[in-house]
């Protein structure tokens, strides 16, 4: 269906919301794709810089539209239908990696030898991440975790976890070993959702092949995830499949971690903050249930604002607008004022909120509030 | 015209710098258009932060003799936000803070480009309540509301956007500033120029503060949703409501094609026998709402409906999210939609939703008919394939049957929407030469070079 130019998507959209400037709204993009394809409008005039800095990728407009408008798929299409787009990215990361990061540090894992897309993801992330604070020092005990004992599962821990923020993934594995689970050797790739974003719809659709075969070798196990966004990317695997019973094994397979330990016992130490903010994510599903765990772990402590403001990570736009993304993050911080420890379920989020944290404001993934066995 | 000057450019470039101004074809199309997908492109879009600015602009405009269109979230229905004539669109997005919230006055000053959902839920969080609520409250702004006087749902109880407009502030072409009314909540000196400038389009100047009527917040609210084997049934069930001394806060109602729609769409939760709906929201101390939720059913009964389910809470929103998906499910019915707002005398809605039927029945069309019944506004909504020659000429011969029906019940041809362009040519049929002539005049007072919205119907 095409855009009818209602408005609804104006609602939600959070650069739009940042900005005030109704040509970044979705609407207007998707008005703008209908020109371009109808031959109405020149592409030519549209600089690479300019494509990267139109969408957050945040999809709450898609989520949104009455007419079933995919808006960030419109913009990935933009920018991978331009000719020149695939050599202005790889320069572009190439440059801000090498002014950033010496030969010798850990990130520059992430500064490839030629064009690798699966290493964008975690590039971008890093890149947020540069100024980071401080970990959580952890403050909730376990005192008891649900038995799983006979139970496979793969853990699905995400660029982030990988290459990034390697003590998310050990607190994973800690948790789910604690949980007698067999756990598998995580052998996926990425997820695909931010590359898919990007414009880069190809390399994403190899990884989701990869990632289902690794899947079926493993005997189609419980998939666990970390991260609400990479969850969101697994979940949007259709065309993956040989059969409707294989999309809906799959979709029932995806797991998240918060839904293990719903029935876990938690006690909460001494240090533990007297406000704990909750960041919902835009890729967090209607029901929540990261929020849900930690509303029952820390009661009254956890303070979630209305869910409306996006972190303003933006996956590209943080390499062609990332004064934009700064706005969009500027809003967001504002809702979360007067928390000391601020918590999510999403990679992209923990490491935007972590890099603009104000001064003794503690960010990260809520896994990390947790005193793992 | 068809471009501006390089002289022109230079004004408006220092005038309103960086991003505040935008000339290139694919930063400037959503400003050609808006939700009547009607287009014309604009020579710029500018994007004051201030009066000032704005003043300097028309004073400019105003001895350039070029056209400006005030625009806020372009969401409205018939072209008023589309440059018809070449000239230069202002957005008013980047003038969007909340002055000032007042609860012992019990007023709101805002700058026009504030959303009007985010009003709503800031003035609720202080125990007060701005009624308006188009169905673009979510996502539209105080300044356009207050141009095209919307409505709403609520409009029954609680009137329309022209009731809570106590006072503004607009900038006139040539650049001088107009006050008027203020934080009084009466004033009966002088001609109303406030209430002039409700509704007027953008035809006048360009609003830059609006001081809004609040009033305390209800407490809580039901609703019901009540199904008929006919219209006939479900307009007797909305005058039992009446006459049993109640003045709901919403009083909508759905015909035969409207819950098709939604059956098909999957959202109805009505049974097959209903024909026709009403939804019907009370609101008040938990007290009142409780006892009014009683006699609303006890009312409706007596029409006989075929079903009747009462919501609190989340149970109410979702019988809402029947009304609100009524849009949405038409498209299952045709692709393409001519989406009218007629306004009749409350008595004569039966009357006028028959009509309807009978003018659908003459051009093999599916016309819906749903809306504000409370207050006899009601959305008809013509399906049909625009790709076919003959379905289109038909859906647009019986829109001027539509209106003329209106009219000749006493009615309006538009009660919310406005005329702009896709109802511009209609306006004789409701105006006569006199009446035209005399808004003509007081255009030309504010407007001596008619360079405001220019090309719009009345």
């Amino acid at each position: 269906m095409n855009c009818i130019l209602c408005g609804k998507c104006l609602e939600v959209c959070p650069l739009l919301r940042a900005t005030n400037r109704e040509e970044l709204s979705p609407r207007a993009k998707a008005d703008l794709a209908t020109l371009l394809k109808n031959g109405e409008l020149p592409l030519s005039g549209e600089d690479v810089a300019g494509l990267t800095g139109l969408c957050l990728g945040c999809r709450r407009c898609r989520d949104k539209c009455p007419q079933g408008v995919d808006v960030p798929a419109l913009v990935a299409d933009l920018r991978a239908a331009h000719p020149d787009f695939r050599s202005w990215l790889w320069k572009t990361w190439l440059k801000r990696a090498r002014e950033l990061w010496p030969s010798s540090s850990l990130a520059a894992k992430l500064i490839p030898e030629k064009f690798q897309p699966e290493r964008l993801a975690p590039f971008l992330k890093a890149l947020a991440l540069l100024e980071g604070g401080p970990h959580i020092v952890p403050f909730v005990n376990i005192r008891e975790l649900p038995d799983h004992k006979g139970e496979a599962m793969l853990l699905f821990s995400g660029c982030t976890a990988r290459y990034v923020q390697g003590h998310w993934r050990k607190t994973a594995e800690k948790l789910l070993s604690a949980m007698n689970i067999e756990l598998r050797k995580d052998k996926f790739e990425c997820c695909g959702i931010g590359l898919e974003s990007a414009g880069f719809g190809a390399d994403a659709g190899k990884m989701r092949e990869k990632n289902v075969q690794t899947w079926r070798k493993a005997g189609k196990p419980k998939i666990v995830t970390l991260c609400v966004s990479c969850h969101k990317g697994l979940t949007g695997y259709s065309g993956c499949f040989k059969n409707p019973e294989e999309a809906l094994q799959w979709t029932e397979a995806l797991t998240p971690i918060s839904e293990l330990l719903f029935d876990g016992r938690y006690v909460l130490s001494e240090n533990t903050p007297a406000r704990v903010g909750y960041h919902r994510p835009c890729h967090a599903p209607k029901n929540d249930t990261d929020h849900t765990l930690l509303t029952a772990v820390l009661g009254e402590r956890l303070r979630s604002h209305d869910g409306r403001e996006c972190c303003g990570f933006g996956g590209i736009m943080q390499l062609g607008a990332p004064e934009l993304c700064a706005r969009v993050n500027a809003r967001c911080r504002q809702s979360l004022e007067g928390a000391g420890v601020v918590l999510t379920g999403c990679s992209a989020c923990a490491a935007q909120l972590t890099a603009t944290a104000p001064e003794g404001i503690r960010v990260g993934h809520w896994l990390e509030i947790l005193k793992t066995p | 015209m068809e471009n501006l000057t390089p002289e022109q450019e230079t004004f408006l470039a220092d005038l309103f710098p960086s991003d505040a101004l935008l000339l290139r074809p694919e930063q400037t199309a959503v400003f050609s258009t808006d939700a009547s997908r009607l287009r014309a492109a604009p020579l710029a879009v500018v994007r004051p932060k201030n009066r000032e600015q704005v003043a300097e602009l028309l004073h400019w405009a105003h001895s350039e003799r070029i056209p400006i269109y005030p625009r806020a979230r372009g969401t409205g229905t018939v072209g008023n936000a589309v440059p018809a004539k070449p000239g230069i669109v202002i957005s008013m997005l980047a003038m969007n803070r909340i002055l000032d919230i007042d609860d012992r006055d019990f007023v709101a000053v805002v700058e026009p480009g504030v959303v009007t959902g985010d009003l709503q839920r800031t003035v609720s969080e202080r125990n007060m309540f701005y009624p308006p609520d188009p169905a673009s409250s979510g996502f539209s702004t105080v300044g356009g509301n207050v141009s095209t006087c919307a409505g709403g749902l609520r409009a029954v109880k609680y009137g329309v956007t022209r009731d809570y407009v106590l006072g503004l502030e607009a900038i006139l072409p040539g650049g001088r500033a107009l006050r008027s009314g203020g934080r009084a909540h009466k004033d009966v000196v002088g001609l109303d120029l406030t209430r002039l400038f409700v509704g007027s389009a953008g035809k006048l100047g360009v609003i830059t503060e609006l001081t809004l009527k609040l009033l305390p917040k209800p407490e809580t609210t039901a609703s019901v949703l009540a199904g008929f084997p006919d219209i006939r049934r479900a307009m007797d069930g909305a005058a039992a409501i009446f006459r049993a001394g109640m003045l709901p806060a919403a009083l909508e109602f759905m015909d035969k094609a409207t819950l098709t729609a939604l059956d098909i769409a999957g959202t109805s939760p009505l049974p097959k026998e209903a024909q026709a709906a009403l939804l019907v929201r009370v609101d008040g101390s938990e007290a009142v709402v409780n006892a009014e939720t009683d006699r609303l059913q006890a009312a409706l009964q007596k029409a006989r409906p075929v079903h009747l389910m009462t919501g609190r809470d989340e149970n109410e929103e979702a019988l809402w999210d029947v009304r609100r998906g009524i849009s949405p499910a038409s498209f299952h019915l045709k692709p393409d939609k001519l989406g009218e707002d007629i306004a009749v005398p409350r008595g004569k809605v039966a009357e006028a939703v028959e009509g309807v039927h009978a003018i659908a029945a003459k051009y093999n069309l599916t016309i819906m008919c749903f809306g504000h019944l409370g207050d006899g506004n009601i959305h008809v909504n013509t399906m049909y394939n625009a790709s076919w020659p003959e379905e289109a000429d038909n859906a647009a011969m019986a829109k001027g049957e539509i209106f003329r029906l209106a009219l000749s019940l006493g009615g309006s041809i538009s009660g919310e929407h406005g005329t702009g362009l896709t109802k511009a040519a209609y306006v004789d049929l409701q105006l006569d030469a006199d009446q035209q002539a005399l808004m003509a005049d007081i255009k030309r007072i504010f407007d001596p070079h008619g360079i405001m919205n220019p090309g719009k119907g009345w």
